[in-house]
């Protein structure tokens, strides 16, 4: 849309040369994309399956049922004992499961001692072990990952939207309705976020399906949380506002549209990268803390809070569920701090400060 | 407050004194001695000073009234307000129960606004003579019951508790009162008329040593025990049971829920016949009627009358009690601990029936807010007894193989019960498409893989519900069994309900293209597990289940407004004789149209009835042949025909397919240090908490004994400290 210019170019490239956030930001994106392709690594569905001389492809697309395979029941096939039964009959079929075989919401109750909180285990490939429920903690960490990162994604989009064009318009504007935009700011980002949620999802309809709810929940979080990045907006909007080429633009005779998009965001949008990583670790935080409240997700929706309140309340007997959730949390958390410094260290106008 | 108190006072004189000066008749004192008929006449003086007296003693409390009358008599402004004494002193002209103008002996000490209530409702108390007494009462007693208490218990030592929170009132009723921890004031504690024997279908004396049903199986008769009195001293009288139903129904309590249910409508009359004999008329003839009209004593003495101050006034400053353990003010350390005492001399100390019970000296009620932690503090002895129903408390947290099991310091108990479980039950409001087609909801029963969530979430310890009425003895259907999981079956309805296809998700479609998806709503995170366990299942058989897991209240909200598919909900049983049908099931609380008005000829509902909202029938059952039956089930007085139509209930229910039966469990499972002792058979067999009866004792010695090996790290016992008490086990 717009084109960088120099400066901004400028402290891309020191960012890159700043190896630990660079890395933390490559990390990241890697993990991302691999949570996004999760149903190829951790999946009850099989990769590859080899039936009468017949591949298929079961990861994706509708479900296929036991008839499909020759066995006597019309819902999903279990992969697993499908791979077993192949093996036994030696009939030249066979299955190629994923690393983990195991789905977010399944229950492995296969086994007679498998009664929930089960430690970890190779034989069943059960790696991080499994919940209450006897559901794969892996499994569940991996698709929590990515619902949190997606949610968390979408979170920062939405709220720097709101609060670009909140701001930019209180800054560009000015007077009588930058002081009025102000006060309404002011007002709303003191209605208590948390409780609001809370109260917002209680009595929010169910029903329609996981997604709705979702982004439901996440329309209720954007809209009492944008608030905050206004007032950066605004103070970048005046402080280049005053600047000799947007008076240059407006004697040419540009609009005011083109002034804002064209002339002031790229010069705004240095600010708002440096608070990027953080929005996106609050978010992470926040969605963590909703679920562990129980306000957040609807169940049983993998998340990192319902495992860590699993974890919690049985830190002594199943060890394992907090001691993967924490973990993970705390390494996604700390890639995000890194990369955040290092975009501050980057972006810092000390070092490119240019004097007119 | 004192502040606000005076700004009221001086406002109260103005008004007073401006009031006084338009109507002179007002400043004449009222005639003490004056009749019925002399009221009459001097209506515009002692009457008005008196009302206005009242109003303000109950607006503002008496303490407040008498502060007035004495500040008046003080100010520079005398007028004579000496009727504000009338408040306590006068016999008022109203109180004519007696029926010869003055008041009867037994009501001589009642306060004005107390004997205006009895007044005013002549038909709920009326004041007999002993000769009108019927004479051929089978006066009973209890004697031919047996003690469930053990004669080893021995008294003394502190039993340790733990509360979520702390209690925001010590009183037992109104706003803030029903917290957990009023059952140690109230349930465990207090003494009624008569109780029901937790071991059998009898009776045992309370505060009554004798009563009797009369013949028209609806009045019971009791005598009071001479000896029964609160623990401030003052003996229980009978008038303290007129008074009850003057509390109960008083608006100043704020507690609309005691206010209806112990209204006149159930509670027809109190008869009192003299010291200690009285009767009590419930509104219809039940086999039970002695257990329902079975109340408490209030203590008149320590109220003498309500007023708008009541709910500050007692809000830290409990009621003397029949019970033998007291709460005083002096040991409530807010926001940590309350602790009871027991009473030195307790009147019932050494009656049948109460002698070897309540034997800790203190209860020490402390507050641990959360669970996890609670558990932590047992397991180090700072908590005496933990329940441990909860699977993962029993199993993972508190194995067998755990230490203090092992070295028999603390053992693990299951004690089978036999009370009417709480009836957890998914319940299918059949008013909300598509369960308003009968085979939806038989397919919906097959597809609950509930053997799954026994077996695995519970471990096999809890049992299948199988009727909307199990846990009630012979009222129970012997036969009838819950529909068990089944694809087949599951399939089957549903493809006669045109729900044939499998769509790409395995979701059953059916010709117009909707999906079988229903929303399942419930207010108990903590079985979000179980919910889990059967969404996952129902898939198999074509069935998506959303969960919608909300706070209790909103959960309870919806269902009452009759929004849900599906509820998953328990309602909590008492231990009664027979089930209730009209309260879940009457097509009256599903509808606003009463009676048959809203069936057709053929006994289909008519099409646009109003939903009736704020009811149990959380199945919106509206079934013209169970309405009939409910009603005459309802005016049965004969046991065996109460039976029979019980079974027919729960067999029509169940054809109806409205109620998917979860679990029960046939137990109580508790982990008690050993320092514990508990009577040979644990407890009686209606025991619904281990708290419920107050038959353990404490072992002080034990306890030194114990304490003294944990830190020799030797061990007590040669076997692990695991007991099953099955004696009352079903089958």
């Amino acid at each position: 849309m717009f084109q960088l210019n120099p400066l901004t170019r400028k402290k891309l490239a020191r960012f890159r040369s700043i190896k630990r956030g660079y890395w933390s930001f490559l990390i990241l994106v890697f993990l991302y994309l691999l949570s996004l392709a999760g149903e190829l690594f951790v999946n009850n569905r099989a990769l590859l399956v080899s039936y009468k001389n017949e591949i298929f492809f079961p990861t994706y697309g509708e479900q296929m049922s036991g008839k499909d395979f020759g066995l006597d029941y019309e819902y999903e096939v279990d992969y697993r004992e499908l791979k077993k039964k192949f093996i036994r009959e030696d009939s030249g079929n066979w299955v190629l499961m994923p690393v983990v075989p195991y789905g977010p919401y399944e229950m492995d109750y296969g086994e007679e001692e498998a009664t929930g909180f089960s430690p970890p285990n190779l034989r069943r490939s059960h790696f991080c072990g499994t919940d209450k429920t006897e559901r794969d903690v892996l499994a569940r960490l991996l698709y929590g990952f990515r619902i949190a990162m997606t949610f968390a994604i979408g979170y920062l989009v939405l709220t720097y939207l709101i609060a670009i064009a909140a701001g930019s318009l209180m800054g560009y504007l000015g007077g009588k309705s930058d002081m009025l935009g102000l006060r309404f700011v002011e007002i709303w980002a003191n209605v208590p976020f948390l409780y609001m949620v809370i109260i917002l999802v209680s009595v929010m309809p169910g029903g329609w399906g996981v997604g709705w709810q979702v982004s439901s929940l996440l329309i209720i979080m954007v809209m009492f949380s944008w608030t905050g990045m206004t007032y950066y907006i605004r103070a970048s909007v005046y402080k280049e506002k005053s600047r000799d080429y947007i008076a240059a633009a407006r004697v040419i005779g540009a609009s005011p549209v083109r002034i804002i998009f064209k002339h002031l965001l790229p010069n705004v949008v240095s600010t708002l990268v440096t608070f990027a990583p953080f929005t996106i670790a609050a978010a992470i935080s926040s969605i963590t803390a909703l679920d562990f409240l129980g306000y957040g997700l609807p169940p049983p929706t993998p998340s990192w809070g319902e495992l860590l309140k699993q974890g919690v309340s049985n830190l002594r007997t199943a060890p394992w569920i907090v001691i993967s959730t924490v973990t993970a949390l705390v390494f996604t958390l700390t890639l995000v701090t890194f990369i955040g410094e290092a975009v501050r260290e980057a972006f810092d106008p000390k070092k490119f400060s240019t004097y007119e | 407050m004192k502040k606000s108190l005076h700004l009221h006072i001086s406002l109260i004189i103005t008004a007073c004194i401006f009031l006084s000066s338009c109507d002179s008749p007002k400043l004449k004192p009222p005639r003490e001695d004056s009749s019925h008929e002399n009221q009459e006449t001097t209506e515009g003086a002692g009457k008005v000073d008196r009302e206005f007296a009242r109003e303000l003693a109950r607006e503002f409390g008496r303490e407040f009234a008498i502060e007035f009358a004495r500040q008046m008599k003080d100010s520079s402004n005398p007028i004579n307000l000496g009727f504000v004494k009338d408040i306590n002193v006068t016999k008022s002209m109203e109180g004519i129960l007696g029926g010869d103008g003055k008041v009867h002996p037994l009501l001589a000490h009642c306060s004005e606004d107390v004997l205006e209530f009895y007044h005013k409702h002549p038909d709920c108390f009326s004041i007999s003579s002993i000769d009108n007494l019927p004479n051929d009462l089978n006066w009973q007693d209890g004697s031919e019951e047996q003690e469930f208490a053990s004669p080893k218990a021995k008294n003394g030592g502190t039993w340790e508790v733990f509360m979520r929170d702390f209690p925001r009132t010590l009183r037992t009723i109104g706003p803030d009162a029903n917290g957990a921890f009023r059952s140690y004031l109230l349930d465990y504690n207090v003494i009624s008329l008569v109780h029901a024997h937790p071991n059998s279908d009898g009776y045992y004396p309370g505060l009554a040593k004798s009563w009797a049903v009369g013949r028209d199986g609806k009045t019971v008769y009791f005598r009071l025990d001479p000896q029964a009195k609160y623990s401030d001293g003052e003996k229980v009288k009978v008038s303290d049971f007129f008074f009850f139903f003057y509390f109960m129904r008083s608006k100043h309590i704020q507690a609309p829920w005691y206010n209806d249910f112990y209204g006149k409508d159930k509670f027809e009359k109190v008869t009192l016949y003299d010291e200690e004999t009285l009767s009590i008329t419930f509104y219809k003839a039940k086999p039970d009627v002695v257990e329902r009209v079975s109340i408490r004593a209030k203590p008149e003495h320590f109220y003498e009358e309500l007023d708008g101050e009541f709910l500050s006034k007692y809000q830290w400053n409990p009621e003397p009690t029949t019970g033998a353990y007291v709460a005083l003010p002096e040991n409530v350390d807010k926001g940590k601990s309350v602790t009871l005492v027991r009473q030195k001399d307790w009147w019932a100390d050494e009656k049948r029936f109460f002698r070897y019970r309540f034997n800790p000296d203190k209860i020490k009620v402390s507050v641990v807010r959360d669970y996890n932690k609670a558990f932590e503090i047992f397991l180090k002895g700072g908590v005496d007894m933990f329940g441990l129903a909860k699977t993962e408390f029993w199993y993972d947290k508190l194995p067998d193989t755990h230490k203090l099991v092992q070295n028999g310091y603390l053992s693990k108990v299951t004690f089978f019960n036999q009370t009417p479980p709480p009836s957890y039950a998914l319940r299918i409001n059949s008013q909300k498409p598509p369960f308003d087609n009968l085979n939806i909801r038989i397919g919906f029963h097959h597809a609950m893989n509930f053997d799954m969530v026994l077996e695995k979430i519970f471990r096999g310890d809890f049992v299948r519900m199988n009727t909307v009425a199990d846990g009630y003895g012979a009222r129970s259907h012997p036969t009838l069994k819950a529909r068990k999981f089944s694809i087949e079956k599951a399939l089957e309805h549903f493809a006669k309900a045109d729900f044939k296809e499998r769509g790409g998700d395995g979701i059953l479609v059916n010709s117009k293209g909707e999906r079988l998806s229903i929303e399942l709503l419930t207010g108990y995170r903590h079985f979000e597990d179980v919910l889990v366990v059967l969404k996952e299942q129902a898939k198999k058989a074509g069935l998506d289940l959303k969960l919608k897991v909300l706070e209790p209240t909103a959960a309870w909200k919806a269902a009452n407004e009759k929004n849900h598919q599906v509820i998953f909900s328990a309602f909590n049983s008492f231990v009664e004789l027979f089930p209730r049908f009209w309260e879940p099931y009457h097509s009256d609380n599903a509808y606003q149209e009463v009676g048959d008005s809203k069936f057709e000829e053929d006994g289909s509902l008519k099409p646009n009835l109003t939903t009736k909202v704020s009811t149990n029938n959380f199945t919106q059952t509206a079934v013209r042949e169970i309405d009939h039956l409910i009603n005459k089930y309802r005016n049965e007085e004969d046991l065996g025909k109460i039976t029979k139509m019980a079974h027919q209930l729960s067999q029509m229910i169940h054809d109806h397919a409205v109620w998917v039966p979860a679990w029960k469990k046939p137990w109580l499972r508790i982990g008690h240090w050993n320092w514990v002792k508990f009577p040979e058979d644990w407890g009686p067999k209606e025991t619904r908490d281990y708290e419920e009866f107050q038959v353990f004792w404490i072992d002080e010695v034990e306890k030194d004994k114990i304490l003294k090996a944990m830190d020799a790290g030797v061990s007590v016992t040669e076997q692990p400290t695991v007991v099953i008490y099955d004696n009352y086990k079903n089958n």
